[in-house]
Order: structure tokens, then C-alpha cells, then sequence
């Protein structure tokens, strides 16, 4: 029988309340201030590119001006063309990197909890993963063609190596206090992997994944630049067939600014997923 | 109230290897405890009193000997043997209440059950409104009432505690200690309690088995015939205090009983200041 009344009288519980205090020795700046301390060097540098435009310091034909890229890219909105690429540019990620983070998941939990599969598979993984995406290329043209097929493999190529590896480590990385608790409660194999390896290396996991997603962008871009008739890679190197550097400028512009986009949305979902580790934050 | 079990250890023997060669943990270990009784083991780091308890729980297998709980010798862990380890090890990922919902996990009881059973303990350890509350926004003390009410839940034969007070200040142990006493008085169960605190031992035990080190084996079994709850200012408290001290003769114990091991699961971020 539990009773709630205590068999003898309790001081008061001399314990703290919850919430830890903030560190006092990291100074943090308000969020406003961190947002301008964020653009001081942004500003910095678009202030240095005006001045260099302007007083000439590169010839005009290879850095126009901020003013002129502005107008390139107003014009590539007006006429369509920005929002086509990017689109393009936009699915090939979302494909590439969904067929790549379920591999790289696939195979980082394999090598996580199996050593037999870890010690057939991980060399081979490893040696994949060494060529850079670039290097797959004349051999996945050959074998795959120039359509989507080609782009979709590279960017799974490049998502699925660093989730695969964060994994791994994630899982490796539970401390074995835990599987003891699991032990204790007699969970199942299944118990012990949903409710406890999983969650524990869901931090590991998500690293990866915010590598991917970086790692995606940058390989789509790569092989838009070598092998493609749209996209914004393709933006670029058409802009620079035609030598049209205004063209060039502001699609690097919009290819900085949805990788910083994609990666400020993953840090956004985390901080939801991932509510419970504060304390490390 | 929980059935309570009967403890009997017989000529338990473990050895591990160490360098190739199997050296012996634990020697000649025999301790027969009563239903509902409170053992205190004290001795000094490595006389394999963790050891002891994680022979009892079903973490280590391979040992000589018997351990038998109610004519049973134990194989592997049970739901009838619960155990609170010095860090809580709850998971960070969960609730307070989801993580004492764990030990129900595998249990035949319909959900209903579940939550009510869940709640009893929550109050009972005295963490009422904590519920939802995730383990980083607890204190260490909270931490250890939330693992001992997970260790309750399904309503285990024998709690066994590897010092799990230790890493507290000493307010919040002592409080504790208390705590621990009423739910034992409450549960009416079985404890084992390991410690490196020979007064937590007197205050909490009936009985205090003095452990000596390489191998493990027991030097002697200390009586404490003191009505709770127990005045640790008295006497009659004092003179068992020192009469268990004196089992660790010269006094190079003290120093070694002082020692707390470090937390194993810690690791944070830093940065530098500016």
C-alpha cells in the first residue's frame, strides 16, 4: 500500500529549484545586438566591393558593381528565369538528399550496432567516400547519362557519407550506463533501439544531417557548373560564357543565400527536436 | 505492500581477469538477509562491494556460489530486483514522468494502471508537479528521487543502492537519507545499500557489513539495535559509528572512504570567456 503520509515529520527539502542559472563567465549579447554583430562583416565586405567597383580597383567587366548585380538580379526575377533555375536546383537537393539521408541512416545504424557488417561494409564505405563527389564524375556521366538521374546520385553521394558517419558515432557514443538501465527493464531489442540508441544518438544524427544538407548544395552547385543545361550552377557558367559577371555575381548571391536559409531552418527544427539537451546549449 | 524477498548469498566467488590472469574480486562472500530487512555494505574503494550489487541485479554473470532470491538463484536481470546506480541515469530524452514510466515498460498492467502507479511514486518521492519536467532542469537530488521512483515502480522484492547519495552535498544527503527511510519503513522491501558513508550506514541499516579490499571478502557484520528514526547526535550512535570506523583501523581509510568517484556522464560544451 502506498500511503502519502510520512511516518515522520520532514524538514523542508533544502534543494534548489530547477533551471540552472545562465553561465556568468560567457557574456552573451541581446539578440538584437547579436543580429548587427552578425552583419558587421557582411557589410563590411559589400562596402569594400562598392568602393572597389566604383574606384576601379578591378576592371569593371570582371567585378560590376553591387548596384549592377542588383539590377541582374531584379531582371533574371522579372523574367522568370531565377525562379526556374532555382527550382531546378531546389528538387534535385530535396531528392538527392532524401535518397541520401535514408542510405547514409541505413548504413550508419548498421555499422553502429553490427561489427560484422561494420567489418565488411566500413572499409569499402570508406574508400567511397574518400573521392570526392567531382571525382565520380566522368564515371557517372558515362554510366548514368547528363539527366537527373546523374545529379540525384552525386548529391546522395555527398548527403549520405557524412550522415552515415555521424551515425555511426552517435550511436557509439550512448553511454553503456543507459543500455544497462534498458538491460535492467528487460527491454526487447526493439525497445532498446527505439527507446534508447536511437534517442541517444538522435544529436550525432542530426549533425549529420545538417552536414548533408550543406554537403547537398554544394555538390548539386559543383556538378550544375560541369554538367547541366539549368540550374544555378548553370546560371553561373552560362553568365560566364557570355561573360555577363553581373549574371555570375548574383547567382552566387542566391546560392550563399538559400545555403545559409536551409541550414538556419535545420537549426530551427533541432532546437524543437532536441529541446531536452538546454544544458548543452 | 510489496512482497518482500529473502536474500541468500553462499560462498560467492568472482574473478576477473585482469592482464590475462583471472584475480579474485570477490572471495567467500556469505550473507543471508531477511524479508524487509536493511543491509549497509561500507568498506573501502575496490573491495568489489559495486561489484557485489551488480552480481545481486544481474549485470555480471559467471560467479561461484550461489545467489538465490527466494529459492531462485538468480540468472540475468529481473523486474524483481531494482537498482539505483550513483548517477540517476535517466534519460535526458524523457519526461520525468516518461522515464519513471520506463520501469513499467514491460510490466502486464493495462495503462490505466500504469499512469496511476506512475503518479503514487512520483508523490511518493516527493516530486509531485514535476511530471513534465525534463532531467536537465532538475537537481541532482531531484535526479536521484526521480531513479528511485523508477526503481519502485513495478514494485520490485529488493532495492539495492550503489551509493546514491554520494555525489550530493551533504544537506541534500542527509535529507535524503531520511527520505530513503521512510520509503523503506513505507514499501516495506528489501534494501541493500553500498556506501562509502559509514554514518549514512548506521542511520539507515539494521545491519552494516564491513567489506576489506583484495580480495573482497567480509571482515565483519555490525548490529545496529537503534529505534528509527535514529538521532546521528546520540551516543549510543556514535559509539557504532566508531566501532565501524575501527574496523578500518589506522585511520588510512578515512581518507580512502572520502574519495567519491566522478561522475561518469559528464561532458559539455565550453567556451572561452570572451
Amino acid at each position: 500500500m502506498l500511503t502519502q503520509q510520512p511516518l515522520l515529520p520532514l524538514p523542508t527539502a533544502p534543494e534548489p529549484v530547477a533551471a540552472r542559472p545562465a553561465r556568468r563567465w560567457q557574456w552573451r549579447w541581446p539578440v538584437g545586438e547579436r543580429v548587427l554583430i552578425a552583419l558587421v562583416f557582411p557589410l563590411g565586405l559589400l562596402l569594400l566591393w562598392a568602393l572597389a567597383a566604383r574606384n576601379e580597383w578591378v576592371a569593371p567587366q570582371i567585378l560590376p558593381s553591387p548596384a549592377t548585380v542588383l539590377a541582374a538580379l531584379s531582371e533574371l526575377a522579372q523574367s522568370g528565369d531565377l525562379t526556374r533555375n532555382a527550382l531546378v536546383s531546389f528538387w534535385r537537393v530535396i531528392d538527392g538528399f532524401a535518397l541520401g539521408a535514408v542510405l547514409g541512416l541505413l548504413l550508419g545504424i548498421g555499422f553502429g550496432l553490427s561489427s560484422l557488417f561494420r567489418d565488411y561494409v566500413y572499409p569499402l564505405f570508406k574508400a567511397i567516400a574518400q573521392v570526392p563527389v567531382l571525382g565520380w564524375l566522368p564515371f557517372l556521366i558515362l554510366l548514368l547519362g547528363m539527366e537527373e538521374a546523374l545529379k540525384v546520385v552525386l548529391v546522395a553521394k555527398a548527403v549520405m557519407v557524412p550522415v552515415a558517419i555521424n551515425t555511426d558515432q552517435g550511436i557509439r557514443s550512448v553511454p553503456a550506463q543507459y543500455l544497462e538501465v534498458a538491460r535492467i527493464y528487460g527491454f526487447s531489442r526493439w525497445q532498446l533501439l527505439t527507446r534508447v540508441i536511437l534517442p541517444g544518438a538522435l544529436p550525432g544524427i542530426w549533425n549529420g544531417v545538417r552536414y548533408g544538407l550543406t554537403n547537398a548544395w554544394l555538390a548539386l552547385v559543383a556538378v550544375e557548373l560541369l554538367a547541366s543545361s539549368e540550374g544555378l550552377g548553370f546560371l553561373i557558367v552560362y553568365g560566364r560564357q557570355l561573360y555577363q559577371l553581373d549574371v555570375v555575381l548574383a547567382a552566387v548571391v542566391i546560392i550563399g543565400g538559400v545555403g545559409f536559409v536551409l541550414d538556419k531552418l535545420l537549426s530551427l527544427i533541432e532546437q524543437r527536436l532536441l529541446r531536452w539537451r538546454r544544458d548543452a546549449f | 505492500m510489496a512482497h518482500a524477498a529473502t536474500l541468500d548469498i553462499r560462498n560467492l566467488g568472482k574473478l576477473y581477469p585482469v592482464s590475462g590472469e583471472p584475480k579474485p574480486v570477490l572471495e567467500n562472500i556469505s550473507l543471508s538477509i531477511k524479508p524487509g530487512e536493511f543491509v549497509s555494505i561500507v568498506g573501502a574503494s575496490g573491495c568489489g562491494k559495486s561489484t557485489l550489487l551488480r552480481l545481486i541485479i544481474g549485470l555480471e554473470q559467471d560467479y561461484q556460489g550461489e545467489i538465490v532470491l527466494d529459492g531462485q538463484r538468480i540468472i540475468g536481470t529481473s523486474l524483481n530486483r531494482g537498482i539505483v546506480f550513483q548517477e540517476h541515469r535517466l534519460f535526458p530524452w524523457l519526461t520525468v514522468e516518461q522515464n519513471v514510466g520506463l520501469g513499467l515498460l514491460n510490466s502486464d498492467q493495462s495503462p490505466a494502471q500504469r499512469k496511476k502507479a506512475i503518479q503514487e511514486h512520483i508523490d511518493l518521492v516527493g516530486l509531485k508537479g514535476f511530471e513534465t519536467a525534463y532531467p536537465y532542469q532538475l537537481s541532482g537530488g531531484m535526479g536521484q528521487r526521480v531513479a528511485i521512483a523508477r526503481a519502485l515502480v513495478n514494485r520490485p522484492e529488493v532495492l539495492l543502492l550503489d551509493e546514491p547519495f554520494g555525489a550530493l552535498d551533504a544537506l541534500t544527503r542527509n535529507y535524503l537519507q531520511q527520505e530513503l527511510q521512510r520509503i523503506w519503513e513505507q514499501e516495506g522491501i528489501t534494501m541493500i545499500l553500498v556506501t562509502h558513508d559509514v554514518e549514512e550506514a548506521v542511520y539507515l541499516g539494521d545491519r552494516i557489513v564491513v567489506m576489506q579490499p583484495r580480495p573482497g571478502r567480509i571482515k565483519r557484520i555490525v548490529d545496529v539495535p537503534l529505534a528509527r528514526p535514529r538521532d546521528r547526535g546520540s551516543y549510543e550512535f556514535a559509539a557504532i559509528k566508531e566501532d565501524v570506523l575501527q574496523e578500518f583501523g589506522d585511520g588510512k581509510l578515512a581518507a580512502d572512504l572520502s574519495v567519491r568517484r566522478p561522475d561518469p556522464v559528464s561532458a559539455g560544451e565550453w567556451h572561452f570567456a570572451w
